[in-house]
């Protein structure tokens, strides 16, 4: 081959790259589209394996029936007489189907061959629901290959205005967003500002405070558990100052600030080495010139640390909405009351327990337009910038 | 020559396995008394059948969730757990395979087993599971606890007044809470069916609305609320009712014969002091009756294989699992010769239990399960009058059941 040395070194890079960018298609990019395209249907994952079922179409007819052949002779026109196409496919070879296909199943399917067969013997063995439909429907025996999803259009997306959980759901995402971004941010800055001061244990402290970002979120759930139950450790604190318990995380009213609080704990030590490193960034001599000018530590704190530190501030916001709009972990763990599920937490039940698939898309995709739209103007008002 | 040993061995393991079948059974894993007993009926019935291996392939957390994954993925187990609470579910997406066939072919004795139990696992006339076990909910008490405060123990023909009497009393001797409650619709519905209530009515809505049902519904929440006799179990510093009672927390729970076992493994000094009496009634006598069917995949390679399992799971298991895991047995021949007297109530409310299984138009309650629980938990922590949740939910009933 005489390939020029600048194309081989090309092919040699795709190579090079052909893991990452395979796995982006197949995990990241094909989900999106496939997500997008499931929203605008009535996507059931249990309908995937239907056309593809074994069953013995002999066991299906004598069950449909209620003949069986080793009890005498039996006619064709008993057979007839008692055989319902529909109902046999629906019920006893057992798929369902659209209203297309229920149609083409009652005008194509062979029933006089069937029944021949059927009384032949020659309906023992084992065939897949598509093999068998091929082989008995007179026409349109294509509609019976393999699963599609039906096209509905924008119901799926008209079906959420009217839904109220998907507003209450909406509502805590945002207002759980409100709360903890700023909070985490904040906190994340006056720890990375702390654990950059030349205190002793110093490198103790920024384990401390990084420890609970790694630990896993079911165990912390669990240990906020017993911090947050009734008879548990935040209770028995404030019989101390003389406040009755409360459930925290069965009362409706306080479950959702109960998670939040668990949130920032959890994420603002991730943020702060965000922070440190952007405080390292910060050159020395701008602090020594303010020093010499007589600034104090909360002043050099807003004018020069701040406002320095704003690309760092942008990322750790960013992530921070992107992760709290899609909260899930710890709602799932602790909370039980419909009313302070947050939507990510919605998706998840209408995907896997209503067994709505494609609804579930439809509010991913609400959800993720909505990021989508926050990240773009955020990054409008916060102008992404070096200062040095 | 210890390397020609090895060979063969490897050898005769490696032709056995190629001639048998593989069968995959499946479903939660329970207490560790209960997945040892299955356990050891999978090794008896592997020992017994040279020709079928069995693998038992428990999935821990979210059973429902990870089977239909699983389904969808076309690697579910062949036999598996089906509940009667999601059973109809599962059939309506032709996920199980029906059993008539091989209960004719095989004059399998399916009249030994309950009716009302192989009704609930019936669609369209065709049976789609055989009843593994079965719960019903009776009413625990602790000998101890009412001898300490003098009140007279619980009975099975107490009436709902009988028993909230005895409750209050031991209120008013000292005793914080007498009873742990769940806001649970399926706890509630004893209650309403007892008062002469009921779940749907003839065109499939809820009945729940209807007048003796919000009685009863009245009657649970007063319970907590106005009499102030309970609470629920994480109020105790319990996960559930079943804990609540075995740390002697309260001095009355309406629970399963799962909490039996459990209070049998977790909290044995307990059981002595254990009294098991029938649910309070009213009009009725009414209790829930749980049930769990073994199932066959109907996408599986193996039926004839998962067909001679299932046989051997409801009959020889069944005997395992009634004397090992203190459950109650669906056939009617093994209960007769079951002779635990701490059964006696679960056994006795057999006969009039409902299914828990609440018939919808889409074949799902999951979603109505869901917000009705929802307001229960609002009314527990009255944050919602009953008139506000019994409007809401019978506003928005017809669509939490539909598809």
């Amino acid at each position: 081959m005489n390939l020029k040395s600048k194309t081989k070194e090309a092919i040699a890079g795709y190579i090079f790259a052909l893991p990452i960018i395979l796995s982006i298609l197949i995990f990241t990019i094909y989900p999106v589209f496939a997500g997008l395209y499931y929203s605008f249907t009535n996507y059931q994952p249990t309908e995937v394996q239907k056309f593809r079922m074994r069953f013995v179409p002999e066991e299906a007819m004598m069950i449909h029936t209620g003949i069986f052949l080793n009890e005498g002779d039996v006619s064709h026109e008993d057979v007839a007489a008692v055989f319902d196409p529909v109902d046999f496919v629906l019920y006893d070879v057992g798929v369902k189907l659209n209203d297309k296909q229920i149609e083409a199943v009652r005008k194509y399917l062979d029933c006089e061959e069937l029944i021949e067969d059927f009384l032949a013997g020659n309906l023992r063995k084992e065939m897949s629901v598509a093999d068998f439909m091929k082989k008995y429907m007179k026409a349109k025996s294509n509609l019976f290959k393999s699963y599609v999803p039906d096209f509905i259009g924008l119901s799926n997306f008209k079906k959420m205005l009217k839904d109220e959980y998907f507003w209450i759901s909406l509502k805590n995402a945002f207002v759980y967003s409100g709360v903890v971004v700023p909070v985490q941010t904040l906190l994340a800055v006056l720890l990375a500002v702390a654990a950059n001061m030349k205190i002793r244990g110093r490198k103790f402290f920024k384990v401390i405070f990084f420890l609970p970002s790694i630990s896993s979120s079911a165990a912390i759930s669990m240990i906020f558990w017993l911090i947050y139950s009734k008879p548990g450790v935040l209770n028995r604190l404030l019989s101390y100052v003389g406040l009755q318990p409360v459930d925290w995380l069965n009362n409706p009213s306080t479950a959702l600030g109960a998670i939040m609080v668990l949130n920032v704990w959890t994420t603002a030590g991730y943020f702060m080495i965000t922070f440190l490193a952007g405080l390292q960034g910060i050159p020395r001599s701008i602090y020594e010139a303010a020093e010499i000018d007589g600034a104090r530590f909360w002043t050099r704190f807003w004018r020069i640390t701040f406002p320095l530190l704003r690309p760092q501030i942008l990322f750790v916001s960013t992530m921070g909405i992107i992760g709290c709009m899609q909260v899930f972990d710890q709602i799932y763990f602790l909370i039980k009351n419909m009313r302070n599920i947050t939507i990510s937490y919605y998706i998840y039940k209408n995907a896997f327990e209503y067994h709505n698939m494609g609804y579930a898309s439809a509010i991913a995709m609400v959800l993720f337009l909505i990021i989508l739209v926050i990240t773009s103007i955020q990054r409008k008002i916060v102008k992404e910038e070096a200062y040095f | 020559m210890r390397n020609l040993v090895i060979f063969l061995v490897v050898l005769l393991f490696g032709v056995s396995v190629m001639g048998m079948v593989e069968v995959k059974i499946s479903g939660w894993p329970g207490n560790p008394i209960e997945e040892g007993v299955i356990k050891s009926i999978v090794e008896k019935f592997n020992e017994t059948h040279p020709d079928i291996h069995v693998e038992w392939a428990p999935i821990p957390g979210d059973f429902r969730q990870m089977l239909i994954t699983q389904f969808s993925a076309g690697t579910a187990p062949d036999i598996f757990y089906v509940d009667t609470f999601w059973f109809e579910e599962l059939a309506r997406q032709n996920m199980l395979l029906p059993l008539d066939l091989f209960i004719t072919k095989d004059k399998f004795d399916i009249d030994d087993f309950y009716s009302s139990l192989v009704d609930a696992f019936t669609y369209k006339g065709r049976i789609y599971g055989i009843p593994k076990d079965f719960s019903t909910l009776a009413l625990y008490y602790n000998k101890e606890i009412f001898d300490k405060y003098g009140v007279a123990y619980p009975t099975s023909n107490d009436t709902w007044f009988d028993f909230l009497d005895k409750a209050l009393q031991l209120k008013r001797k000292g005793m914080e809470t007498p009873l742990v409650l769940a806001a649970d619709f399926n706890r509630v519905i004893p209650f309403i069916i007892a008062a002469n209530g009921r779940l749907v009515t003839d065109d499939l809505n809820t009945g729940i609305i209807e007048s003796n049902s919000r009685f009863a519904l009245k009657f649970y929440l007063d319970l907590v609320n106005k009499y102030k006799v309970a609470q629920e179990p994480a109020n105790l510093g319990a996960g559930w009712i079943g804990e609540a009672f075995g740390k002697g927390a309260v001095a009355m729970a309406m629970t399963g014969p799962w909490t039996l076992g459990y209070i049998r493994g977790q909290y044995p000094d307990i059981v002595a002091k254990t009294g098991i009496v029938e649910l309070p009634h009213l009009i009725n006598k009414a209790t829930m009756v749980y049930a769990v069917s073994w199932s066959i995949n109907r996408n599986t390679k193996n039926r004839e294989a998962a067909w001679e399992v299932v046989k051997f799971l409801t009959n020889e298991g069944q005997k395992m699992f009634v004397e090992g895991a203190g459950v109650l047995a669906s056939r009617k021949s093994i209960a007769t010769s079951d002779t635990d007297p701490m059964k006696k109530a679960f056994y006795d409310g057999a006969t009039y239990a409902i299914p828990w299984r609440v018939p919808t138009p889409s074949g799902i309650f999951s979603k109505a399960n869901d917000q009705i629980n929802s307001k229960l938990k609002d009314l527990f922590y009255e944050k919602i009058t009953l008139d506000q949740a019994l409007n809401e939910i019978a506003e928005n009933y017809l669509s939490w059941v539909s598809e």
